[in-house]
């Protein structure tokens, strides 16, 4: 069943402990750090308390990797070590194979996104009303999905040996130019329009609206669920694309 | 119908590169047989096409009269393939497992690992295990299948020698039940021990097809050797003789009859040995032609 094979994506993740260092461990430590440094001014009228606005970045910072590392490094890891040629050999279509990776990816980007928001209402004294904690946690995994999608398209565009380093800068560029490590608004306003196009600055804007107490803002709807499209369009025209075969070699 | 794996007339071609040049090969239920060839010779091509995995240009390919793909989903046909890798992270017994649910009637997860003599590592990373035992771990994906029909491209590759015996005992143990095995293999004692008939590719032609002694057989002569008293004549026998120090060395394209004429003569032979042509003569010869 594609289920057990699911199971065994999400079981490797887990027990991956680069997983739990850069995904879990990393986004609760900095907002710890920065909640304590920057979270301590009372909010100003209309705004998010820092220690709110810290660790929904910081939630978004997590989910993000979790998604972007379950697919695109292993994708690539996989295609050279000869793994995703095994399962060809199997009863198993690679369209399943992928589909239970972009699950996997979605499963693991959980618990890095939870354990921040855990993080903030145990320790930093978050305190938001349960509607909101269920629907912010649900609304940001969701919004995790276009990183699994970019995932795929490293994935199969580059090789194992290039596809870490590649997904790390990719992450950290569009999570600075996200304003995850410092809000857009202090930044000036040509930052300001890079971040709102981007999926990261999206992501956690669609939390910051739901924690502020409001309903998420369209545009990040709009904008994230163009990068999905647009990410998963990619993901299948890199995937589809001919490459030579590994049979050819003999 | 009795065939296990047919191939029909087929052409497959990478770029300018003929891999498999018109080839056509029947292979009969339960049988092993080799197939033997250089690195090019258009092996490898030859099982990706009966894996589903690659499509021949001309040509069919049918498997237990099915295609590949759907072969392979019923579980009728299951391979060892050269380049394949195996899935990080998880344990072997979960590997394992993975393939026993992937599969409509598969052994146990249990018997597949003790069949690869895998047991004990069950429950070991497989990312931490050996080269050989990473191959024992491809074998048990194929034999949890339980498929009629197996390839084996190189399956001993990497092995050392103890390793590629305890590999083929296993490999004995479980086609002992009328399994069809086709095995790509470079180590010509292992075509010896294990097939019961050979398929000889060079530059992806079928040069060569029949039992190991049959191509024996076509490398050329075969040596009888015996010893006669010093004072003894020299024997007239049917091939070139030779005589050093009583020692009598007859090569003979026919060593049934250079044996025979000895035992029926009045030669007082003693210490008598016939070594037949070697395979790896054999196999020379015939990848190394110039191309007709």
């Amino acid at each position: 069943m594609t289920w057990y094979y699911f199971r065994l994506e999400c079981l490797r993740m887990l027990r991956d402990p680069r997983y739990l260092a850069m995904a879990v461990i990393t986004p609760v430590g900095f907002y710890l750090l920065f909640a304590t440094i920057f979270g301590k001014d009372p909010a100003k009228p209309g705004e998010l308390k820092g220690t709110i606005e810290i660790m929904v970045a910081m939630a978004a910072y997590g989910g993000i990797w979790g998604a972007l590392s379950a697919t695109g490094p292993r994708i690539a890891h996989e295609r050279s070590s000869g793994w995703l040629e095994q399962l060809r050999s199997m009863p198993l279509a690679t369209r399943q194979v992928m589909a239970a990776k972009l699950a996997a990816g979605m499963v693991v980007a959980l618990p890095a996104l939870l354990l921040v928001c855990a993080t903030g209402a145990a320790f930093k004294g978050v305190g938001l009303d349960a509607w909101q904690w269920a629907a912010m946690a649900a609304a940001m995994w969701v919004g995790c999905l276009p990183f699994a999608l970019l995932g795929i398209a490293i994935g199969y565009a580059v090789g194992g040996e290039t596809a870490f380093p590649l997904s790390y800068a990719v992450y950290l560029a569009m999570s600075i130019l996200g304003g995850l490590w410092v809000p857009p608004s202090v930044l000036p306003a040509s930052f300001r329009t890079v971040a709102d196009a981007l999926p990261t600055y999206r992501l956690a804007d669609l939390g910051w609206h739901i924690a502020g107490g409001g309903a998420p803002a369209a545009a990040d709807v709009a904008v994230l669920a163009g990068w999905t499209v647009g990410l998963g369009l990619l993901a299948t025209w890199v995937y589809r694309r001919p490459r030579r075969s590994a049979a050819a070699a003999a | 119908m009795d065939t296990a794996i047919s191939v029909q007339a087929v052409t497959k071609r990478y770029g300018a590169l003929v891999a498999v040049d018109d080839v056509t090969l029947d292979i009969p239920r339960g049988r092993t047989v080799a197939l033997l060839g250089p690195n090019g010779a258009g092996k490898s091509t030859t099982v990706a096409m009966l894996m589903g995995l690659t499509e021949p240009d001309t040509g069919s390919v049918t498997v237990g009269d099915r295609p590949p793909r759907a072969a392979v989903a019923a579980g009728g046909i299951a391979a060892m393939l050269q380049d394949s890798g195996l899935m990080p992270g998880v344990t072997v017994a979960e590997l394992i497992e993975l393939g026993r649910r992937l599969y409509p009637a598969p052994l146990s997860t249990a018997e597949a690992l003790e069949l690869a003599g895998l047991t004990t590592l069950s429950r070991r990373r497989v990312d931490r295990l050996s080269g050989g035992q990473a191959q024992r771990v491809k074998f048990a994906l194929v034999a949890v299948a339980n498929p009629e029909t197996m390839l084996l491209d190189e399956p001993t590759r990497a092995l050392d020698v103890q390793g590629r015996r305890e590999f083929w005992t296993a490999m004995r143990a479980y086609t002992a039940s009328g399994r069809t095995v086709l095995f790509a293999t470079h180590y010509l004692e292992e075509v010896e021990e294990n097939a019961d008939r050979v398929v000889v590719m060079a530059r992806g032609r079928i040069v060569a097809d029949g039992t190991p002694a049959e191509l024996r057989t076509g490398a050329g002569s075969a040596i009888v050797r015996f010893r006669l008293p010093v004072d003894a004549a020299r024997p007239v026998l049917p091939g070139t003789v030779t005589v050093d120090d009583g020692w009598v060395t007859v090569r003979t394209d026919d060593p049934d009859a250079a044996v025979r004429a000895l035992a029926s003569g009045p030669h007082r032979w003693q210490d008598l040995s016939v070594i037949p042509p070697s395979l790896d003569d054999s196999f020379l010869r015939l990848t190394t032609e110039e191309p007709r």
